[in-house]
């Protein structure tokens, strides 16, 4: 694994705006950095990262039916009661996922060590599903990088085989799709799943999540002309969604829900610990436990990390030689776990995070994100990557 | 058997990806040293098995897969009114008698029977065939399926078949009855009132 630089394509900026991808620049910062590229051998790609994500998301899905058959493993895990049925019954009844990412430290040496799971509302799925493949594609095209480069990323085409088979078991083919208001980067992640949805032969039209209405009477939640939405992707996360006005009802409406409520499970950090325990000293586990209630500051080698927390906030780390680095943020109000500390690798000033794609039950891809910083957040570059 | 070789190294990303809705237009790239022509575009390598266990086993493709393309393939099998008739065009030995099975698979299992012959089927092909059409690249129906593993543990969840569950349905009864009772206009705003580190849910 090396970080080499590259030339930008000329045109890079005009065919992002052409291609909908409206977010490469977040307030005046860079987002999408195509100044370098992360460069894998085969054998690293398809032996560190590909098998290794099956495999632990086989491990995962036996999890889930542990916990789906364990109300203290619910307790644990901090679910309200209330959702249990919907998550059970969704998972017994084989309601299919769609997707998500696991995110790795990895180095290109060793077994890459699972961070986290990011199993319910994953995004740089735009930039790694598609406007990663153009950038090599036309890399290569333009002679920046070898011809014989190669790129793990079936992403879309992943996608679109699981949204396929999806609209085939949705009544009237229809699968609503939603994201909050206000928001530029998940309406456009929003968006490319819906372009992959139609491309898929499906009916997909969009409703705001603050949109989404109950209809005293109707069986399922209603769209803005108050027809039912019998199917809805949601890109908001299922701790959120339960504890609002509207969450008690999920279990009463027959509305199917994209990601299931099963993921609600792998949405969890407590999953972390879970898998420890399950799995004690798998390689590409790091060893990790539930934070007790009276427990004192962090111990140098160690990470601590909120049950609920997206993109990096009030995750607190120190290193082993008791250097500390956090990330400020809201998520206070659920419960801790600790997690071993292991370095990501740094090239140069860049420490490098390997998210690796999950769609149905296929490894199908990875994405780059990099950050001066130890702890990878929303700011994060995302850097494409090839195989050389 | 080996028609749908393209003749490319293998390689680990996707040779072909259109976008629908998002920018200007539909956007087509196909990789380079791909043929140009837009009809047909293979994304997986289709694989062969000799029987729909043996594809199950596999464990790549669904159950409901391994039947569908298997059905699929026994409707294109060629027939013949005799032994000969099939043996002058596949070679002598190759032809059967169809199965009952096969019978009733090839002709949708309305009626026929048998009387017929056909090449013995050496395997039947499972793929993930894409065509193009104008609104971009779509599943054909039948092999579509190569993402999601059988697993024992669980149904095979159909929502557009499958009926609600009988608990579902009469807390369902109860609430239109107290719906009834107590009629109101739709509320919304029951989602989406909570606030993210950075205005955002996306992880």
């Amino acid at each position: 694994m090396l970080r080499v630089e590259i030339k930008e394509r000329a045109q890079w900026k005009a065919l992002a705006q052409e291609l909908g991808f409206h977010f490469h620049t977040i307030d005046g910062e860079p987002y999408w950095k195509e100044s370098a590229y992360y460069q894998f051998t085969l054998e690293q790609v398809e032996r560190d990262i590909e098998a290794p994500t099956e495999e632990l998301h086989e491990m995962c899905m036996a999890l889930v039916d542990k916990v789906c058959h364990s109300n203290a493993l619910m307790q644990r895990l901090s679910i309200p009661e209330f959702m249990w049925d919907a998550i059970f019954d969704s998972w017994r009844a084989g309601q299919p996922h769609l997707y998500g990412r696991m995110d790795f430290a990895y180095s290109g040496d060793g077994p890459a060590k699972l961070l986290e799971l990011n199993y319910d509302t994953p995004t740089s799925l735009y930039e790694a599903g598609i406007f990663q493949w153009v950038w090599l594609e036309q890399a290569i095209e333009q002679g920046l990088i070898p011809r014989h480069a190669d790129q793990f990323n079936s992403i879309q085409e992943k996608l679109l085989g699981a949204l396929a088979h999806i609209g085939q078991r949705l009544s009237d083919n229809t699968l609503h799709f939603s994201c909050i208001k206000d928001n530029v980067e998940e309406r456009a992640t929003v968006h490319y799943l819906q372009d992959i949805a139609v491309q898929a032969g499906l009916e997909a039209p969009f409703i705001h999540t603050e949109d989404i209405g109950v209809q005293p009477g109707c069986d399922y939640f209603v769209d803005l002309s108050e027809a039912p939405i019998k199917a809805l992707f949601k890109l908001y996360p299922w701790e959120e969604l339960a504890q609002e006005e509207f969450g008690k009802l999920i279990p009463e409406l027959s509305t199917h829900w994209f990601e299931p409520p099963w993921k609600a499970v792998l949405s969890n950090k407590g999953i972390l610990p879970l898998l420890w325990e399950e799995y004690p000293d798998h390689p590409n586990l790091l060893p990790a436990y539930f934070e007790k209630p009276d427990e004192k500051a962090l111990t140098p080698g160690w990470v601590r990390k909120p049950f609920f927390s997206r993109e990096g906030s009030n995750v607190q780390l120190k290193t082993n030689d008791g250097d500390f680095e956090d990330v400020a943020g809201p998520y206070v109000d659920s419960p801790w776990i600790r997690q071993a500390y292991h370095p990501m690798p740094r090239f140069g000033q860049f420490h490098a995070l390997v998210g690796s794609w999950v769609v149905g039950d296929r490894a199908c891809g990875m994405g780059i994100r990099e950050d001066v910083g130890r702890i990878t957040k929303d700011s994060s570059c995302f850097v494409p990557h090839a195989i050389i | 058997m080996n028609q749908h070789d393209n003749h490319l190294p293998s390689r680990k990303r996707s040779a072909r990806l259109s976008l629908a809705l998002m920018g200007a237009g539909a956007f087509t790239l196909t990789g380079c040293g791909q043929p140009e022509e837009v009809t047909d575009v293979r994304f997986d390598s289709p694989r062969s098995y000799q029987s729909v266990e043996e594809c199950v086993e596999a464990n790549v493709y669904t159950q409901s897969a391994c039947e569908e393309s298997y059905e699929a393939s026994i409707k294109e099998v060629p027939r013949f009114d005799s032994l000969e008739a099939c043996e002058a065009e596949h070679g002598e030995g190759a032809c059967v008698a169809p199965t009952e099975e096969q019978a009733q698979a090839a002709t949708g299992g309305g009626g026929g029977g048998g009387g017929w012959f056909m090449p013995a089927l050496m395997g039947y092909m499972v793929g993930n065939m894409m065509s193009r059409t104008s609104r971009g690249a779509t599943s054909q129906g039948l092999y579509q399926e190569p993402v999601y593993r059988n697993r024992q543990n669980q149904g095979n969840w159909n929502a557009a078949t499958n009926q609600a569950s009988q608990r579902v349905n009469q807390r369902q009864q109860t609430m239109r009855t107290s719906a009834m009772q107590n009629r109101q206009a739709t509320q919304r705003s029951g989602f989406g009132s909570r606030s993210s580190a950075r205005g955002g849910w996306g992880s």
